[in-house]
């Protein structure tokens, strides 16, 4: 066991990966040479060569389209998107290719492929390079979409999602890269994709989230302590397939539910997440299931940034209504 | 022997041929082949080369700032300072102006207050107040995907009759994305008053021009499309002119499009938050300080006796003195209202702004109450 970053975490993953299984090729702007504009695959081209760690040219629809063609035909393509807000080009192939390829091909076809990229804000970055596009994927069926928040689930799930005979995509909580640290197992493992982890016991409240948002909701638990209030946080992981189980287990504990992202609410991830929870256990909630996420508006530049995404103070804002309120 | 059912010979014919050309008119000394130099008004040439000086030296100024914490990310222009001024200074204020985020120099060209870039780089949304009478599009972040807007510009102004083109700047990798070749069969099919103007820098941060594409020119790539292809030395100013007033030309007369590839190089990294030499030897970038742009047009300016020392010097001193105010205007600017982001989303804001927004009001108000936030200046923007 060795204390790494989150970036560490799945530069060890991807590395470990190619090492095991030489279908594995790496793809994607500025990955080789330069190890990516993060170094998350610092060093991989040095030791797996040019033609497993490939520089592309610039253009996201083909390094997705070139990367389905890849899974097709028997590699197992590892590529990357270099920034969050560079995704909706390539949601061609991913609406129209990835999830349908196993259906519509009546079971023939499948893509064991891994699209990486970058999510989330608060790092300053220009316009594009902060946004939080999962809904845009989740909503699209046949996909899995997975998202770490400690540096041993980045290597666990990754490495789970290279080895998933389904298209994974991974995203990458880019504010946590080297800002979280944590043991990391130096075995090759795998994180069980559909399965949440909790965070944070308690029992007043259940706050769920993902990504970087899940150091949010952990420091708004703390504050909230402070005032008497237990929050149980849970990381999801994988955003699909939730793992119901998990949830309602929190949920059912608790009896109160709050779920906080990065995105705008409208149509996100939370939405889905806290309509299943009403639908499934609304006799066991207490009050209804709150959501704290980002305005509806486009996001602005990064001087305004932290008045978007939400901080613990608006975190503990919602907690504090949710308890406010009497049981439905 | 041919037997009766057989055809005899057929060699193949030939049913195009194409051949790319490329147009430089300065020396590395500034010397010009006066039998190719444009045609151009002595103060057109004087202005440019006022506005050379002043993007460079305004470029040294943002690299400083950045460096001191007092920018944010920052994509320096250095090198490429002919492709940015001179092809701005071939258009009216009618054509279209359609940069990339690497743009500060076309939009400056244009009458841009260089603290409107400071602005925006530095993190803040009014950093894009573009002279209103110009037709300057807000440039874009995802590469190339203005491409096929500045197509349908064009398209726009050729159902309008107004005579005006569209220029688009891009570099050689987005000379790549799907887009470049959409927009240019569009504009190709329509005949559109189009210019794709590609400033190949040689480098899309770590990936060389060799690495991008596999023909020999990007300036070829026009004849897939039925435009017209051209390859110029883009650090040379009269080339550039050159190039481009003859594309402005044709598109106005409704000759169709034109790809003018621009060879030159960009100097400094991919933006402040590269490392370029993680990728690139410094032994290239030293190989091309011998084809500056800006000293290879002032040799030529002073041989042809348009230019005097003295006005080299005051050229630099009146750059300095304006690059001086913009930044004192730049940090001058208030801070400003985060409430301003809920502005300008719709024309008309629907109620969950209004009520978001609202909410975000308490949420200051609270942060304010603990002295987490100072006093803010009022809120801009029309809302709801
Ligand atoms: C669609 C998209 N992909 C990736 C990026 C990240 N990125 C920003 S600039 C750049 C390279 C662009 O190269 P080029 O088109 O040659 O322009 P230059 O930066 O050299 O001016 C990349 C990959 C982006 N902004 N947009
Ligand atoms: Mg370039």
């Amino acid at each position: 066991m060795a204390q790494k970053n989150l970036l560490q975490g799945i530069n060890d993953g991807l590395r470990q990966a190619m090492e095991k299984d030489p279908r594995v090729v790496v793809l994607g702007e500025d990955v080789g040479l330069n190890g990516g504009v993060f170094r998350v695959t610092e060093g991989l081209q040095k030791q797996f060569g040019a033609e497993r760690v490939v520089d592309t040219p610039l253009a996201e629809l083909g390094i997705v389209g070139c990367t389905v063609g890849l899974a097709l035909a028997g590699m197992r393509p590892v590529c990357e998107i270099q920034f969050d807000g560079f995704l909706p080009a390539v949601m061609d192939q991913v609406i129209c290719h990835f999830g349908r390829m196993r259906n519509r091909s009546q079971g023939r076809n499948s893509l064991p492929l891994v699209l990486r990229a970058p999510h989330g804000g608060l790092i300053h970055a220009p316009e594009h390079h902060s946004e939080s596009p999962e809904a845009y994927f989740t909503h699209t069926p046949g996909i899995k979409v997975v998202i770490p928040s400690t540096p041993e689930d980045a290597k666990g799930l990754l490495i789970a999602a290279i080895n998933d005979p389904d298209p994974v995509v991974y995203f990458e909580p880019k504010r946590l890269y080297r800002t979280v640290k944590g043991e990391v197992p130096d075995a090759y493992f795998e994180t069980p994709i559909g399965k949440a982890r909790v965070a944070r016991e308690g029992t007043d409240i259940t706050v769920l989230s993902w990504g970087a948002m899940v150091h949010t909701c952990l420091k708004a638990a703390e504050e909230l302590e402070k005032e008497g209030v237990s929050c149980e946080v849970v990381d999801l992981r994988t955003l699909t397939p939730l793992d119901w189980a998990g949830i309602a287990a929190s949920v059912e504990k608790t009896g109160r539910a709050l779920v906080a992202h990065e995105a705008p609410n409208t149509g996100s991830w939370a939405a889905e997440v806290g309509a299943l929870i009403h639908e499934r256990l609304f006799h066991k909630l207490r009050a209804p299931v709150q959501r704290v996420g980002a305005w509806d508006i486009r996001q602005p530049l990064f001087q305004l940034e932290k008045y978007y995404i939400p901080d613990a103070h608006r975190v503990v804002r919602g907690v504090k209504k949710l308890l406010s309120r009497q049981a439905v | 022997m041919a037997s009766a059912d057989q055809r005899g010979p057929m060699p193949l014919t030939t049913v195009h041929e194409a051949k790319t050309q490329r147009l430089e008119i300065l020396d590395v000394e500034g010397r010009a082949d006066a039998a190719l130099e444009p045609k151009a008004p002595k103060e057109k040439l004087l202005e440019i080369y006022r506005k050379m000086v002043s993007i460079r030296a305004f470029d040294e100024r943002a690299l400083k700032l950045q460096r001191q914490g007092r920018l944010g990310t920052y994509p320096q222009i250095i090198g490429q300072e002919a492709t940015q001024i001179v092809p701005a200074c071939c258009l009216e204020p009618k054509d279209w102006l359609v940069p990339t985020y690497r743009g500060q120099g076309a939009y400056f060209a244009r009458g841009m207050q260089l603290r409107y870039s400071l602005l925006y780089w530095g993190g803040d949304d009014r950093g894009v107040r573009f002279p209103t009478e110009n037709n300057d599009l807000i440039f874009a972040i995802p590469v190339g995907s203005h491409m096929t807007q500045a197509a349908g510009l064009a398209w726009a102004e050729k159902l309008k009759k107004t005579n005006a083109v569209a220029l688009c700047w891009l570099g050689d990798g987005a000379s790549s994305k799907g887009d470049f070749h959409e927009a240019l069969t569009f504009a190709g099919v329509h005949k559109l008053p189009l210019i794709m103007l590609i400033e190949n820098n040689q480098w899309a941060i770590s990936l060389p021009r060799a690495q991008q594409c596999a023909a020999e020119t990007l300036a070829q790539k026009a004849f897939g499309y039925g435009a017209h292809g051209l390859q110029v030395d883009g650090n040379d100013a009269l080339a550039v002119y050159k190039a481009v007033s003859e594309a402005v030309t044709r598109g106005r007369r409704g000759e169709g499009p034109s790809v003018i590839e621009c060879l030159t190089y960009r100097m400094g990294h991919h933006t402040t938050a590269d490392d370029a030499s993680r990728y690139r030897s410094a032994a290239e970038v030293e190989g091309w300080k011998a084809k500056d742009p800006l000293s290879r047009y002032t040799k030529y300016l002073k041989a042809k006796g348009l230019l005097t020392d003295a006005d080299v010097e005051a050229a630099l001193r009146d750059a300095e003195a304006m690059i001086v105010e913009e930044v004192k205007a730049y940090e001058a600017f208030p801070k400003p209202n985060p409430l301003d982001m809920f502005a300008n989303n719709y024309a008309v804001a629907p109620w969950m702004l209004v009520e978001q927004r609202a909410e975000l009001e308490e949420v200051l108000r609270e942060k304010q109450s603990r002295a987490e936030l100072p006093e803010l200046p009022p809120a801009e923007g029309r809302f709801p």
